[in-house]
């Protein structure tokens, strides 16, 4: 068992689970772009809370600071309009078309930096248990943990082929002919040993009895407390209030 | 062998997953290591769904976008373009489109298609027309000129992306066919790959 003392890492993922679901279905409900923009501080101040603001800044400026930039430069360029800001050239930046990338640009950043949030503060252990829980078999969590191990040890794995490769005489160097070249003999023998790896792996699991029926007991338990369940029935309610508050508001 | 969704979840293509998920990725990385122009970001996938079906592929695929989107989360969003490219290889590989070489290539075209189908709207809806990736240069030149978002789009869409498609679909119809036959046997759908057919 691990012990964190963090009230926000410590919830159960379907609790953390809410902030993204909140946040998609939130922003169609309040149609302002103000309030969706309003989603990006929510989440810094929860990642603060979990002391990742961090890594969360690092990623939302990396992830999605270049592409709002080009929501901006292409719905300027093509939205129609009449009110003319600013004019460069055939390039005019209307007011429509600034309104229009305000609305876009706010939603997409809001769900990406709940999604992105998400994923920082829970584990992907817990996300598998959590699915493990509700019905998922246990073969799926376990590619699912499997899957983040793969990944640096294929890539490991995928150096040491291509300098085998170049000490075999394979250049990897020079124009863009040779380096195409070079891209058959390191991938093949890569995906070739990956898959007789999955054969071994195979055997392996299933003289454990991992294809066993029955139930299975785990070294490592996540449990849902009170507070859980107090968060997520506070945060459904919220999504029925803005709902009810949608719906009148339309008549 | 029983083919379908209840049955292709074998144990051995359950263990495929993780490794067409990381092929992807690491596969990537080799192309930047060698400075191609291209992205070759679904081999993984391809690899997957031609020998273990179209389910496994396309959970390979979904997969692949929700681990790319823990650090670029554009790609969360385009999620729904990885699972078509394993659902359609899948099913291809099931009606032995990848039995000879001209065919593969007709199947390379027939993902490009596809692809760009299932991503235009997603890029102009959700992003008016970007998509975070190179292709976002080429699609603001056309728009310059052309002014429309839907041509834009799709034409320099099936511009960069024909290439890679077709590519990434014959490096992957070469390396399944290296893979030995005792292996691709236990594959529900590895029998179109099989080379020597003692039993006829």
């Amino acid at each position: 068992m691990r012990h964190i003392e963090n009230f926000v890492l410590n919830l159960y993922p379907s609790t953390k689970l809410m902030l993204p679901i909140f946040v998609a279905i939130s922003i169609f409900l309040v149609p302002s772009y103000y309030y969706a923009y309003m989603m990006l501080p929510l989440c810094m101040v929860i990642a603060l809370l979990a002391g990742k603001l961090k890594e969360f800044m690092e990623l939302v400026i990396k992830g999605l600071l270049v592409l709002v930039l080009f929501i901006f430069i292409m719905q300027s360029i093509i939205a129609p309009g009449e009110e003319i800001l600013w004019n460069w050239g055939i390039i005019s930046v209307k007011k429509e078309g600034v309104i229009l990338s305000l609305t876009l640009t706010s939603r997409i950043v809001a769900i990406a930096s709940a999604f992105l949030l998400f994923f920082r503060i829970t584990p992907i252990q817990d996300i598998g248990q959590a699915l493990e829980k509700v019905g998922m078999s246990p073969k799926f969590s376990y590619a699912i943990i499997a899957t983040f191990q793969f990944i640096p040890e294929i890539s490991k794995r995928s150096k040491v082929i291509m300098e085998a490769q170049k000490s075999r005489g394979v250049e990897t160097e020079g124009s863009l002919l040779t380096r195409i070249r070079a891209f058959i003999p390191v991938l093949g023998p890569l995906v070739l040993s990956s898959i007789s790896n999955t054969e071994e792996r195979a055997i392996t699991l299933e003289t454990r009895g991992f294809s066993i029926k029955g139930k299975k007991s785990h070294l490592y338990e996540i449990k849902k407390s009170n507070v859980d369940i107090a968060i997520q029935i506070f945060t459904i309610i919220l999504m029925i209030f803005l709902l009810v508050g949608r719906l009148l508001t339309w008549y | 062998m029983k083919k379908g969704l209840l049955h292709d979840f074998t144990l051995l293509a359950i263990l495929l997953i993780p490794v067409g998920v990381a092929l992807n990725f690491v596969t990537s990385q080799i192309v930047q290591i060698l400075r191609l122009p291209l992205h070759l970001d679904a081999i993984g996938t391809v690899i997957v769904s031609m020998i273990a079906g179209p389910w496994v592929g396309a959970l390979t695929g979904l997969a692949t976008n929700l681990i790319t989107s823990l650090t670029n989360p554009t790609s969360l969003f385009f999620a729904p373009v990885s699972i078509t490219i394993g659902l359609l290889i899948g099913y291809m590989s099931k009606f032995g489109m990848f039995k000879k070489l001209w065919t593969t290539i007709v199947a390379g075209v027939v993902i490009t298609f596809s692809s760009v189908i299932v991503a235009a709207p997603i890029a102009v809806y959700v992003f008016g027309g970007a998509t975070g990736k190179s292709v976002d240069t080429v699609t603001a030149a056309f728009l310059a000129t052309t002014q429309n978002i839907w041509t834009s789009v799709i034409s320099s869409s099936i511009l960069v992306e024909s290439l890679d498609k077709i590519l990434s679909v014959l490096i992957a119809y070469f390396i399944v066919k290296k893979m030995s036959d005792r292996y691709l046997s236990k594959m529900n759908y590895g029998e179109s790959f099989i080379q020597n057919k003692k039993t006829s």
